[in-house]
C-alpha cells in the first residue's frame, strides 16, 4: 500500500516537471542587480562561462545550476549567428529549468567595446605586485589574487595578453 | 591527509562569497571606459542618512558625512 502510493506519487510529480510539448528555442532571463537586461526573450543558444568551463545551453537542455565565473556570456539570437552577442560579467549564477527557461545572473555585465585596456593591464600589474609583496593566506593576498583573475580574463576577452 | 584546501583560495583566506562577488564587480568597474565607468561607479556608492529622535518623535532625516558622526 505505501510503495504504490509512492510510485504513484514519483509518477504525477515526475509528468508536472517534464512539459507535454519540447521548447523551440530558450527564454533567456539575463539579469543584474541594477537592470535587466533580457526578460523572457526568446534566443537560439546561451554560452555561459560556467566554473567547471564553458558550456552552452539549447533548447531541451538538461535542467542545470552553475555557478558562473568572470567571463564572456555570449548570446547567439538566431542559429548559426556568426557574431554572438558578448557580455563580459563578473561571477555570478546560471539556471536552466527543464522548459528551457535560463535565468543569468550577475553582480555586473558590460558589453566588450565598454572595457579599456590599457586599464586593465594597468591593473593586473599592479596586482600582481600586490600579490607577490602580500603575505602569504592573507586577506590582502587573496584580493590581489582575484583583481589578477579577473583583470586576467577581462584581457583575455578583448585580446590583450597578461602574464 | 594532505594539507591542500578543499576550497576556493578566497575563502581560505576568510572571505566569504558577497565580499568576493563585490570585489570582482568593483576591479570590473574600475577598468571601464567613460561614460560606462561612471555609470558602474554609482552602483558602489553609498551614503547615510540619520534622524534624531527628540521626546518620542522622529526629527528630520539628513545625511551625514560619514558613519562617525551619526552618532554625535
Amino acid at each position: 500500500m505505501l510503495s504504490r502510493t509512492a510510485s504513484s506519487f514519483f509518477r504525477r510529480s515526475a509528468t508536472r516537471c517534464m512539459s507535454t510539448e519540447a521548447a523551440t528555442a530558450v527564454k533567456l532571463n539575463f539579469c543584474l542587480p541594477q537592470e535587466t537586461l533580457y526578460k523572457g526573450a526568446s534566443v537560439h543558444s546561451v554560452i555561459l562561462p560556467g566554473m567547471g568551463g564553458e558550456y552552452g545551453i539549447t533548447a531541451n537542455h538538461v535542467p542545470y545550476v552553475s555557478q558562473l565565473k568572470p567571463g564572456v556570456v555570449k548570446i547567439l539570437h538566431e542559429e548559426g549567428s556568426a557574431d554572438p552577442e558578448k557580455y563580459f560579467v563578473a561571477g555570478g549564477y546560471a539556471l536552466t529549468h527543464p522548459d528551457s527557461t535560463t535565468d543569468v545572473i550577475c553582480p555586473e555585465a558590460v558589453k566588450l567595446d565598454d572595457i579599456d585596456p590599457s586599464e586593465v593591464a594597468k591593473k593586473y600589474d599592479a596586482a600582481r605586485t600586490k600579490f607577490s609583496s602580500a603575505a602569504a593566506g592573507s586577506i590582502e593576498q587573496a584580493e590581489a589574487q582575484i583583481e589578477m583573475e579577473i583583470t586576467k580574463e577581462m584581457g583575455m576577452a578583448i585580446g590583450v595578453s597578461l602574464n | 591527509m594532505s594539507s591542500t584546501p578543499v576550497t576556493t583560495f578566497w575563502r581560505v583566506a576568510g572571505m566569504s562569497y558577497l565580499q568576493y562577488i563585490n570585489k570582482t564587480a568593483g576591479t570590473m568597474r574600475s577598468v571601464l571606459k567613460e561614460p560606462a565607468k561612471t555609470r558602474a561607479m554609482a552602483q558602489e556608492a553609498y551614503g547615510y542618512n540619520a534622524a534624531v529622535w527628540e521626546a518620542g518623535k522622529q526629527g528630520p532625516k539628513l545625511p551625514v558625512a560619514n558613519i562617525q558622526q551619526a552618532g554625535k
